[in-house]
């Protein structure tokens, strides 16, 4: 006989009874708006938490980038228990080495590569001006490093290959060693700094970079206390042909490993195996950091979901009440022709109603503590990203099964037993 | 119309069962008017729940126009409620949060009747027990009578063959008796089934028929 129902009776039934439950819940104002709340609590947890996450995440890899994401490091590797390898001195990278490097067609996956000479602690690192003076980083690099760091030069121009072919003193600095030296006002683009007393034109200013999160759990120095100048003049001072490092950009999309292992590989061969070598990349540490991010994640997520959970006790506990006072009016209605179907419905779109609400006033509250969290702490937090319509799907499914076991029971209860009930 | 063989119902009572029913046969035509009476305990509201669909039996059959209602599953026995019954009570059993108007639409609802129909049946229902003008009062607001002629409204808001009324001037003082006992009557007199459960004499004078019940079997018939 139901069989002769159409669709569009099907619809209309659903709605009557949808309005049924609606003005069931209008009835106890104050207990379903407890419950609304306890699934908005819920779920502004579970988004925010999502929020968050997602936040630090773009902080931190707003940070790894101004390494350059693709990078990849080759040097030495000291720590070996080889001891006829160990107690060999030097780098094992000479300027011969990088210059076979270059010609050699091995290294076809490292898009750009740059040395990079480090001041050798035996130096002065404070660089002076006239009367401002400023610790400094000294890095000698060549005219690629630039880009391969995801810098910026913000005034003057950067290494050409000739300042590098001919040792030049010239040198480019850093924001903080700029402000040190010759403050905001100056223009430093052709003045002279010294540097353990011998001068040096300025002909460049780094954009300043931002890696004080970084820097604040001990790795990565500040990258704005730079002072960089053509590898070729620091091993000059020094009076040597050594390079510490080579840093190199792999191409997309090839393994960043085994890239920067083939020029570790080159490097073996042409010193005959004398020294070993450490690659170390990027990748690894995007790797290292997205596993941190997600434990973080993953935990916050289950915190949330705990009170996603006991907001579905609630509703439970609010529907399983309603069943019971008002099993008197469930047998009215099955007297009066309710099937067994349209007595559960009722009782689940009743559940459904609550968490649907108690999902978007999650949402509504979510964003409003995003938005007051990214004000007062500078995170780049973006409200937008509630809306995934996922926390809203979740929501209504703890209620629809928090609701399903006290409308199976209200669907099930004898209609003669339910009437008499007092 | 209704054939009630042989009509047996048990309730467990701590150990031991009780039986409500002992084998009642009843017959009951189209258009009859029948009142069930009998002392408290007799089961004559439990036979009045098993002519009523709201309840099962445990021996015996039920024929309603030859279907045999015994068989039937719960979701049939909810279309049959809808369709061919509708029930007055003692204590009204209004919905309390829904208006006049809403408590006269919900067998409709169940019925699947569309909006506007509904709307228009509901208003000539009410029209009909003297309540044309209290569609949107909620049960709170009303009388004793009134909720009973609501109630009225609702039973033959589906247009049923049968009405089954249990006790329904019971909770009511004698003028709200008289009013309701007219609409009974009419009703009657335009060819419903009306089965009533009563004890009360001058209630039961109104109908054709009664059934007196003792212990669970049928006593003289008067």
């Amino acid at each position: 006989m139901n069989a002769a129902l159409t669709h569009r009776h099907r619809w209309r039934l659903w709605m009557d009874v949808g309005l049924q439950a609606w003005y069931s819940l209008g009835d106890r104002r104050f207990r379903t708006l407890l419950s609304v709340l306890g699934i908005a609590i819920g779920v502004a947890a579970v988004t925010l938490i999502d929020v968050v996450t997602h936040g630090g995440r773009q902080v931190v890899f707003a940070e790894l980038q101004t390494f350059g994401l693709r990078s990849v490091w080759i040097s030495r590797d000291r720590k070996l228990v080889d001891p006829l390898k160990a107690q060999r001195t030097g780098t094992g990278i000479d300027n011969t080495d990088y210059e076979s490097l270059r010609q050699s067609s091995c290294c076809v996956a490292i898009a750009r590569m740059s040395p990079l000479v480090l001041g050798p602690a035996t130096m002065s690192h404070i660089a002076r001006a006239g009367r401002g003076f400023s610790q400094v980083q000294i890095e000698g690099v060549d005219e690629a490093y630039v880009a391969i760091n995801n810098d910026r030069i913000v005034r003057g121009r950067a290494f050409t290959a000739a300042d590098v072919d001919r040792a030049r003193p010239v040198v480019i600095i850093g924001a903080k060693v700029r402000d040190d030296l010759f403050g905001p006002a100056v223009d430093p683009i052709g003045r002279e700094l010294r540097l353990d007393n011998r001068g040096f034109e300025v002909i460049g200013v780094l954009a300043s970079k931002d890696r004080s999160l970084l820097t604040s759990i001990g790795s990565g120095q500040d990258a704005n206390g730079r002072l960089l100048m053509p590898y070729t003049r620091l091993q000059a001072m020094q009076g040597t042909n050594q390079i510490d490092v080579l840093q190199g950009e792999v191409r997309e999309g090839i393994s960043a490993k085994l890239a920067a292992q083939s020029v570790a590989d080159f490097l073996a061969r042409h010193h005959r195996e004398a020294y070993s070598y450490r690659v170390d990349t990027m990748e690894e540490y995007v790797q290292t950091a997205n596993n941190i991010l997600q434990g973080v994640a993953v935990i916050g997520i289950v915190a949330a979901s705990v009170s996603l959970f006991v907001a579905g006790l609630g509703i439970l506990n609010i529907m399983s009440t309603a069943v019971l006072e008002r099993t008197r009016e469930i047998g009215v209605r099955k007297a009066l022709g309710g099937s067994e179907r349209d007595i559960m419905l009722q009782f689940l779109l009743e559940a459904g109603f609550i968490s649907l609400f108690g999902g978007v006033a999650g949402l509504v509250l979510g964003g409003l503590a995003c938005v007051a969290i990214a004000r007062v702490t500078h995170f780049p937090l973006d409200p937008a990203m509630l809306f995934n319509g996922l926390a809203l799907l979740v929501a209504i499914g703890v209620g629809l099964v928090s609701g399903l076991y006290p409308a199976y029971r209200a669907s099930t209860l004898k209609p003669v037993e339910a009437l008499r009930y007092e | 119309m209704i054939r009630l063989t042989g009509a047996c119902k048990r309730y467990r009572n701590g150990g031991s069962d009780i039986e409500i029913l002992r084998g009642v046969s009843v017959e009951i035509g189209k258009g009859e008017f029948v009142a069930i009476m009998g002392p408290s305990g007799s089961g004559k509201s439990t036979l009045m729940n098993v002519l009523g669909c709201l309840d099962t039996l445990d021996g015996g059959t039920y024929e309603l126009q030859g279907l045999r209602v015994d068989r039937m599953d719960s979701r049939e026995l909810a279309h049959l409620r809808n369709r061919r019954f509708g029930f007055v009570f003692q204590l009204f059993n209004l919905i309390p949060r829904l208006d006049a108007m809403r408590n006269v639409e919900l067998p409709m609802i169940y019925g699947c009747v569309p909006p506007a129909e509904r709307r228009q049946r509901a208003a000539a229902a009410l029209e009909r027990v003297g309540l044309g003008e209290r569609h949107h009062h909620a049960p709170s607001q009303l009388s004793g009578g009134q909720q009973q002629r609501v109630a009225i409204a609702r039973a033959v808001a589906n247009d049923p063959d049968i009405i089954i009324a249990d006790e329904p001037t019971g909770s009511l003082d004698s003028a709200s008796s008289d009013e309701i006992m007219r609409l009974f009557a009419d009703l009657h007199s335009q060819g419903k089934t009306i089965l009533m459960v009563t004890h009360e004499n001058d209630v039961a004078v109104h109908a054709q028929r009664v059934i007196r019940l003792r212990d669970g079997r049928i006593g003289e018939a008067a």
